[in-house]
């Protein structure tokens, strides 16, 4: 289970006068349940990134809390890590090291045995049907081989709570549906926590059990799809997000 | 999750990831490996090619039929005399003509009896470093002439010719075989030194810049093992890269030795196993400090290639540091030995010229290079969680 509660972080950028001061999260609230995935909906700027980040520990909050099943990121924040398999929106591979490599190299780095993590990735390949790739050197994958690869990196350790960062930005529909379905299975048969970071209604009205609605670093709301409809007086999801996040008139709340 | 265990799963990794950049290692083992047995090998052709000059006993000289006197001494000196080629002051300025002209003048034997000091000429340039090696043996071979002269006329005036010779000069040189090898030689710290540089650039790079443009170093941080085991275990593989280059080229330089042409060199370098192992147990702090502060200035840089620019002031620090030791007239100091790369460069001149090295020599650049590795590595712990959410 995550819970981030009240997270606030600003950055400032330039020195003495030129200082400038950005608000990049205000008051995000999330709670995630085990064996359910939560969509992190929001537009470009509204704070996605910087919160995963924060749950992560890559970037330290100015105020709030972070917990993981129980733990907490301040004065825990290796078990906290240890507990998460984060898919960020940088998925940089090693191009010469095959994708077994890739994969296992990380799955070590969590403290799984060489054997264990070689076990898993054979798993994860045939859960994410990329058995052909697992001894290819990924120079040269392509964007939807380099998912793959960087989603079975991130749960090599069979982690308890799986965090992915708009994971399907220049994934072709092929490649997008493969990891809904994906999702659905380690949901389904695994219960496991997953929260979904998108700017993308459709991904979330499919696969979301309960979306947070974000906007300008703020939660505006959050539920199930028919309850956020419902709440902004709306049968069409697209059109309850733009009264969520941006009011009436569109404009941000 | 234990300390050492990341660690050594990170160097592994690294290793195998920067053993496996085929082309940048053929890169590195030809400019570093390979290059420094080359120039030697070079070196000892050049040096060669003048023993045998020095060996043939040859003078170019103009105008010789016109002095008999002349000859006569040439030929009981053993020297064979050649006359020049018709274009020789064109030859002389543009180096095809390998050895000084002497010019006699036509009237030399003439004024030679008449005691009136015939001027004999002799030509060179100073551009054209082959001839003007030889300007020394032809000039003592002239003043030899000279000297005979007027050793005979003073006899046969009655004076004795020690007269004009009011003391004598003996020339000793002091220099052992090694000593008087490492003006020659010097060169070869240099280039293992080049080697550590180079050996370990690329990989400091890749594993610091090359994993933020890649944009793996977030996906690494999301891992619990500790800023520092990672920090840790990439500059062990980066150091160990260094090292097995560094090694590869100290080793290179035992097979060249066998190659040597110029007999006086090959008698006078002496590089066995023991002056390797000196040079290696030298460079092992140095190779670690160099290692740690080109990540921490690479760490700082997205792409690779500002990282390269960044480096460029660290790379020609090291490069350029040992030139303090030629243009410095004074000899050694006791504060060479506290500047890496120049205290490097000073230990392994002395190793080639056989001197005793104390702990007290090696202990200042022992400090600095812990120093600087310690701060360096510390550097890019912290930098590394700032660097990777930018």
């Amino acid at each position: 289970m995550i819970a981030m509660d009240d997270l606030r972080k600003q950055f400032t950028s330039g020195k003495g006068r030129k200082a400038r001061t950005v608000m990049a999260v205000d008051g995000m609230t999330l709670h995630a349940q085990d064996g359910a995935i939560t969509g992190l909906l929001g537009p470009n700027g509204a704070g996605k990134t910087t919160s995963l980040r924060m749950l992560v520990g890559l970037v330290t909050p100015d105020s709030g809390d972070i917990r993981v099943d129980g733990l907490d990121m301040r004065t825990d924040p290796q078990g906290v890590r240890a507990r998460l398999g984060v898919l960020s929106d940088a998925r940089g591979l090693y191009p010469r090291l095959t994708a077994r490599e890739n994969i296992v190299y990380h799955g070590r780095l969590h403290g799984v045995s060489d054997e264990v993590a070689q076990a898993r990735c054979e798993h994860l390949a045939r859960l994410l049907e990329m058995e052909p790739l697992l001894d290819r050197r990924t120079d040269g994958f392509s964007q939807g081989e380099r998912m793959k690869t960087a989603l079975a990196r991130a749960l090599v350790h069979d982690p308890a709570n799986i965090v992915l960062d708009e994971p399907t930005n220049g994934l072709d529909v092929v490649a997008t549906r493969a990891l809904r379905e994906a999702l659905r299975v380690l949901r389904d048969e695994t219960g496991k926590c997953i929260v979904f970071s998108t700017h993308i209604m459709q991904e979330v009205q499919r696969l979301c059990d309960r979306v947070v609605v974000v906007s300008h670093g703020r939660h505006v709301a959050d539920g199930t799809v028919a309850s956020l409809c419902e709440l902004a007086g709306t049968d069409d999801f697209e059109d309850a997000f733009v009264r969520l996040a941006f009011g009436a008139e569109g404009q941000p709340q | 999750m234990n300390n050492w265990r990341a660690i050594w799963i990170v160097f592994a990794k690294e290793l195998k990831d920067a053993l496996r950049d085929r082309r940048t290692l053929i890169a590195v083992f030809i400019s570093s490996v390979a290059m420094g047995p080359l120039m030697l090998v070079m070196l000892s052709s050049l040096m060669g090619k003048y023993e045998q000059r020095a060996e043939a006993r040859q003078i170019v000289v103009s105008g010789l039929d016109s002095a008999p006197t002349l000859r006569n001494y040439l030929e009981r000196q053993t020297f064979t005399a050649k006359p020049p080629p018709a274009d020789w002051e064109a030859q002389l300025r543009d180096s095809k003509l390998g050895d000084p002209v002497v010019i006699v003048p036509p009237d030399f034997e003439d004024a030679l009896a008449h005691g009136q000091g015939p001027r004999i000429e002799l030509m060179y340039s100073s551009a054209n470093s082959r001839a003007q090696s030889g300007l020394g043996t032809i000039a003592r071979l002239l003043q030899g002439f000279d000297t005979e002269q007027a050793s005979l006329r003073l006899i046969a005036r009655g004076v004795a010719p020690g007269t004009l010779t009011v003391t004598r000069v003996d020339e000793h040189d002091i220099a052992d075989n090694a000593a008087r090898a490492a003006q020659l030689t010097g060169m070869v710290p240099v280039f293992v030194l080049m080697a550590v540089l180079y050996g370990a650039l690329t990989a400091a790079l890749d594993t610091t810049a090359g994993e933020r443009e890649r944009g793996s170093l977030e996906p690494l941080l999301a891992t619990p093992a500790s800023r520092g085991a990672l920090v840790v275990g990439k500059w062990a593989a980066v150091f160990a890269i260094g090292i097995i280059i560094a090694v590869l080229s100290c080793i290179s330089f035992l097979p060249a030795q066998s190659m040597l042409r110029s007999e006086s060199l090959a008698a006078l370098f002496r590089f066995g196993w023991v002056e390797a192992a000196w040079f290696i147990g030298l460079l092992l702090p140095f190779a670690g400090a160099l290692s740690a502060a080109m990540m921490a200035i690479a760490i700082r840089c997205k792409t690779m290639k500002e990282a390269q620019a960044n480096n460029v002031i660290l790379t020609m620090a090291v490069t350029m540091t040992p030139l303090i030791n030629i243009f410095n007239q004074e000899g050694e100091s006791q504060w060479n030995l506290w500047l890496p790369s120049l205290a490097q460069t000073t230990l392994m001149n002395r190793v080639l010229k056989n001197a005793p090295i104390g702990l007290a020599d090696v202990a200042p650049s022992l400090l600095v290079c812990a120093a600087i590795t310690a701060v360096s590595l510390a550097f890019v712990s912290r930098q590394l969680t700032k660097r990777a959410a930018q």
